[in-house]
């Protein structure tokens, strides 16, 4: 399962037509459709009765298709998400492991209803609140759907601001306590390491392409954005590059050199190439040659380059 | 926020020095830690506890709440000596479990009762500065409702218990720190911290670094100072305290933001800023905590006034107590 290819996750308002229909062009790998944070509350009735609709329309450029609901009115927001072609939730603000266990009963009971295949509908925790990072891993062993964590929008959420070194207060130390724990979990940590001023709304492609390259250095391996024009860096910075790739090629080569002469200890420039570093370049190969799959897949379904912002 | 507290700056001080008590309503602080702890010698400690009861209105003749920093070691004979009326907090050095806190609570419900102090007056500050403390931080500050305020994790005890050097210009405590600010957090307890601001000197009297370290501490969020010497009173008072521009700004920010709520949308960019829910919250948070800080610098100043009258001194402009009040 985590072998999935989730470098962007595009966040759009149910309640948004046009939008959902140019994140469909935009490349990106998820699209969530998002029930909590920019719908306005009076809109959510009228949003989840389009939630089905909006699914088909997500899907037309390939990407996965996630529902963001609200942990306080799951059960609602779940009836109106659980449809065939979904493939998860993302809960915001969990804060226990009971809350989880709730919501994985209730979409058991809709995929038996509803015709979808048991256990097929993955959830990824939001964790945006003290005391869900404090029952992370509580949390993450509630439920065999758990596919990922995030930290989500808990900057704002539990108000973390900006320190004079351009760091968000307390953010390394959530961040890394996240990977720790969704690695213990065998579950993804999704995200990226966000500096002051340029981030989330306001990030551009640049900063976001560095968010996402920092993020992926300690351990994420994609993060969601709410803009078009970031998903292509997010694609970019969650991604290999070409230098990389050879890098780890060349290593390769002369390990297998290496071992055809009888040793598993190569020393390459001024390095030492032995199990450990080859192991970490092959994953590297593995994981370029998967993401360029996906790319090739998403651009048969017709994915087309974002519109240009008017 | 149930919270009304407003203890931006503070000294903590030896109770056995006479000039540093006599002085201490003078220097402008919201609070005055009155210390038995590490600046006591131990020859001196039971002299120490008998000043106590005394020191208290002494220190508060300015404004300030009366704190005392008690010893790990002798819990019993320091509180006997030391909860009286007028008393506001006991920091309790070096907590390392649920259990000492509960010892702590229970002792202080008692003697509260014994002397007519109103039950739950008296905070306890459980001082996490051991790895011990780190570890057990959770049960710690859960032990007790006094336990009101809750962070920390660095300073000169955590540093030689965990064997790492102060002063090396990177956050060296990255981890304990973040620890606690989580279980304050997740426990709704006002935070203790800070963001980092390199510090390789380690002097305790630099007027323009406490006046930086409470700036970015304040547009952090937080609000907590507290210090060693005179010269970081005012500093920190001003630093933690909302600028007119701070305020105006915050005016600024909620009148956009009802605009927004007339409007399907739910955020919106203005000049660059985002406007929505969450900077809302902030800006009334910005508000509420300006207003919080113009009361407790009136209380300030109508208790040194009353204090000069009884004693038939002058004002002072060199107090720097009158600041906010201006």
């Amino acid at each position: 399962m985590s072998a999935r290819i989730r470098r962007s996750w595009l966040v759009v308002p149910i309640s948004k037509p046009e939008e959902i229909a140019r994140a469909a062009r935009s490349a990106a790998d998820v699209i969530v459709l998002d029930l909590v944070e920019f719908v306005a509350e009076e809109d959510k009735p009228g949003a989840r009765g389009r939630v089905e609709a909006a699914i088909r329309t997500a899907q037309a450029g390939g990407a996965e298709v996630f529902a963001q609901v609200d942990r306080e009115l799951f059960v609602a927001d779940l009836h109106a998400c659980a449809w065939p072609g979904l493939t998860g939730v993302i809960v915001s603000q969990l804060e226990s492991a009971q809350q989880v266990a709730d919501v994985d009963g209730l979409l058991a009971d809709l995929e038996a209803k509803r015709g979808i295949l048991p256990g097929t509908l993955e959830i990824v925790a939001g964790l945006e609140t003290a005391r869900g990072n404090q029952a992370a891993y509580d949390i993450g062993r509630a439920s065999a759907r758990i596919w990922g964590l995030t930290l989500g929008r808990a900057d704002l959420i539990m108000d973390l601001r900006p320190e004079p070194s351009g760091e968000i207060h307390l953010m390394p130390y959530l961040m890394q306590r996240l990977i720790a724990v969704a690695r213990a979990l065998g579950a993804m940590a999704i995200g990226a390491w966000w500096r002051a001023p340029a981030r989330g709304l306001l990030a551009g492609p640049d900063d976001t392409y560095q968010a996402a390259r920092r993020g992926r250095a300690i351990g994420f391996t994609g993060s969601p954005c709410i803009d078009v024009l970031q998903v292509e860096p997010l694609n970019r910075g969650f991604t290999p590059d070409a230098a990389e790739v050879a890098a780890a090629q060349e290593l390769m080569t002369a390990y297998r050199a290496a071992v055809a002469r009888g040793v598993a200890v190569v020393e390459q420039g001024d390095s030492l190439v032995d199990r450990g570093s080859v192991t970490q370049a092959r994953a590297l190969l593995d994981r370029a040659a998967a993401y360029a799959a996906r790319d090739r897949e998403k651009a048969e379904m017709g994915a087309r380059p974002p519109l240009a912002r008017p | 926020m149930a919270w009304r507290q407003v203890r931006r700056s503070g000294l903590t001080m030896p109770v056995v020095t006479r000039r540093f008590i006599d002085h201490a309503w003078r220097r402008g602080c919201d609070f005055i830690n009155l210390d038995l702890e590490d600046s006591v010698p131990p020859h001196l400690k039971a002299h120490a506890r008998s000043l106590i009861k005394g020191a208290i209105p002494v220190v508060r003749k300015g404004g300030a709440e009366a704190f005392t920093r008690i010893n790990h070691d002798y819990v019993h004979a320091d509180l006997e000596a030391i909860v009286w009326p007028g008393l506001s907090k006991v920091n309790y050095p070096k907590a390392e479990s649920a259990d000492e806190i509960r010892l702590l609570d229970a002792v202080i419900t008692r003697l509260e009762r014994e002397r007519g102090i109103r039950p739950g007056t008296i905070e306890i500050g459980a001082n996490i500065e051991t790895a011990k403390g780190v570890a057990a931080a959770y049960e710690i500050a859960s032990a007790s409702s006094r336990v009101r305020e809750f962070g920390g994790g660095s300073g000169y005890d955590m540093s030689r218990d965990l064997g790492v050097e102060m002063f090396v210009g990177f956050e060296q405590f990255a981890y304990g720190k973040g620890e606690l600010e989580l279980v304050a957090r997740a426990l709704g307890l006002q935070v203790r911290a800070a963001p980092f601001v390199a510090n390789t000197t380690g002097s305790v009297s630099d007027a323009d670094r406490a006046f930086r370290e409470a700036q970015a501490a304040r547009k952090c969020g937080f609000r907590l100072g507290g210090g060693l010497n005179p010269a970081v009173v005012e500093p920190q008072n001003r630093g933690f305290t909302p600028t007119a521009e701070d305020v105006e700004d915050a005016r600024w920010v909620l009148e956009r933001y009802r605009e927004l709520t007339r409007t399907p949308d739910t955020w919106k960019v203005i000049d660059g800023r985002v406007i929505d829910g969450y900077e809302a919250a902030r800006a009334r948070d910005t508000l509420e905590w300006a207003t919080l800080c113009a009361e407790r610098d009136r209380e300030k100043a109508a208790a040194v006034l009353r204090t000069r009258t009884a004693m038939a001194e002058p004002m002072s402009p060199a107090s720097g107590v009158m600041r906010g009040d201006a």
